[in-house]
């Protein structure tokens, strides 16, 4: 079953594309995903999941009039409807400052209802399942080349800019006295966090985007013994899960996004059973030493 | 750094914290903000760094006012009980202080200051496995990276011992004596072991006192 995967996996041009689009998402994902959850944000990128849709299904509206610049190409709307979002979570939680979890239900609530609007007047809801449950396996050439894009951009700003990432994610009161120019990093971060999250839109879908992003760091969080190592376990977990996602979601035929999140719960439990397993282990040790 | 406070007010709603207080804290100064709690030390100490926007009276740093100032890296901050940071994710010291030295020039203060503070040691130590202390000297070095000309503790001795607490007067006094400006915020502390050079009560009346310290023989800290 494995190699037969493995033979179609490099013969199959969509299978090759989904495979490319997985390993770089997989290291886009928990890189983004360990800075939200350093931020305690960890329910945002649902947030904005939830807005990007919007602009999917304001897409697929526009055609039914006949503007069908954005028919082929949704993301784009979905990056601007996600960045939107974004804003719309800060302006929030600036009138909500003590409860600053409302901002994000609001705009949640928002995203659900105008999708569910869009996409009934668009008369195309066929195509929501894709975007609930994502779908890798169908990605074009040209989504692939924009994921390479996005994720150079991505990954060269956070090399460029990690030391003033990092300040403003531990500790945003004391990041002024760093030197840092906190407003401009936080927007810069919403901005990276709303376009990985719509990228993500299309192979994981909405319902599982900070799956991707978060699971892998859960895990990596519980034997991490830095910020470096947590990071690099995080994205060796991720694309263990991409690999044998894809491989379950391409034998078994379900949906990759459920498929790559499901893989990826499992580690997130055989970490937790290790460490738990480790712990008794070393308890055990010492108290039989103290006898 | 000359720091100029002018008929100052601050409320939280209908609260009113801080009422009309005026005062001026001259560089190099070792200044002790005292009070019981709710009395506004905080509230004070955050209005001075700009994180409570200032509208009712002035606040003016080297004669600019604080709402105009930008100047932020001449000041270092330790808050009360580290609660602004996220030191749960795991971090080590080394990572923390590196990603910290943001400005040009600071790159290899931490490890000089961390052998200052005696704490060299724990270098690649995980933030979550230190000590009340030991963070807290952590702290104090991330806020001396860029050689501040003025340094806020709020609260600093409240969650550690006796031997550290000492240890930390100890570090803050070579720090004033190199020309550093303190501004320490307490409440319980008795400050016969602080070498201040003046003290500011605040009252739950809203009043203030200034108790300037009488100057002793051989007390070569005033």
């Amino acid at each position: 079953m494995m190699l037969s995967f493995l033979s179609d996996l490099f013969t199959l041009d969509f299978m090759l594309r989904a495979f490319i689009a997985g390993i770089i998402l997989g290291i886009l994902a928990p890189l983004i995903g360990s800075i939200v959850v350093v931020r305690r944000l960890s329910f945002i990128a649902d947030t904005l999941g939830h807005f990007s849709l919007v602009g999917i299904s304001v897409s697929l509206f526009l055609s039914t009039l006949g503007i069908s610049i954005f028919f082929e190409r949704p993301l784009y709307l979905g990056i601007a409807f996600s960045i939107v979002g974004g804003f719309l979570i800060e302006l929030f939680r600036r009138s909500y400052k003590n409860y600053k979890e409302i901002s994000m239900v609001i705009v949640i609530s928002l995203g659900s209802a105008l999708s569910a609007i869009f996409f009934s007047l668009s008369k195309k809801t066929g195509s929501l399942y894709n975007y609930l449950f994502g779908s890798i396996l169908t990605i074009t050439d040209y989504y692939l080349i924009l994921i390479i894009i996005i994720a150079i951009i991505v990954i060269a700003l956070f090399v460029i800019f990690w030391k003033q990432i990092l300040s403003v994610s531990f500790d945003e009161t004391t990041a002024k006295f760093l030197g840092i120019n906190v407003g401009l990093f936080q927007m810069m971060f919403m901005i990276l966090l709303s376009i990985v999250v719509s990228v993500l839109l299309e192979s994981a879908g909405v319902l599982l985007i900070s799956s991707m992003m978060i699971i892998p760091v859960a895990a990596a969080m519980r034997i991490g013994l830095s910020f470096k190592s947590t990071l690099i376990l995080s994205i060796v977990f991720s694309e263990l899960s991409v690999f044998f996602g894809l491989w379950v979601a391409y034998s078994v035929k379900i949906p990759s996004g459920a498929a790559i999140v499901s893989v990826n719960i499992l580690i997130l439990i055989i970490i937790a059973v290790i460490k738990k397993t480790v712990q008794r282990r070393n308890i055990a040790k010492l108290d039989s030493l103290q006898r | 750094m000359q720091i100029d406070i002018r008929n100052l007010s601050f409320a939280y709603g209908h609260k009113t914290v801080i009422n009309g207080l005026s005062h001026s804290i001259n560089s190099g100064d070792y200044v002790v903000i005292r009070g019981k709690n709710g009395t506004g030390k905080s509230t004070l100490i955050k209005c001075l760094l700009g994180i409570n926007s200032v509208k009712n009276g002035m606040i003016f740093l080297d004669d600019t006012d604080i709402n105009a100032y930008k100047h932020w890296t001449k000041f270092g901050y330790v808050s009360q009980d580290f609660d602004d940071f996220n030191y749960e994710f795991p971090l080590t010291v080394e990572e923390l202080l590196k990603f910290s030295s943001v400005k040009k020039g600071t790159q290899h203060n931490y490890l000089k200051l961390l052998d200052q503070m005696g704490i060299l040691e724990i270098l690649n130590q995980n933030i979550n496995s230190l000590s009340g202390g030991q963070l807290q000297r952590v702290f104090i070095v991330r806020a001396m990276l860029n050689n501040p000309e003025v340094l806020i503790l709020d609260e600093p001795t409240a969650s550690i011992d006796k031997q550290n607490t000492e240890f930390f007067y100890k570090t803050i006094d070579e720090f004033n004596k190199e020309g550093i400006t303190i501004i320490l915020i307490t409440h319980t502390d008795s400050i016969e072991y602080i070498n201040y050079t003046h003290t500011l009560t605040l009252n739950l009346d809203l009043t203030s006192v200034i108790d300037v310290k009488p100057p002793v023989e051989g007390d070569d800290a005033l």
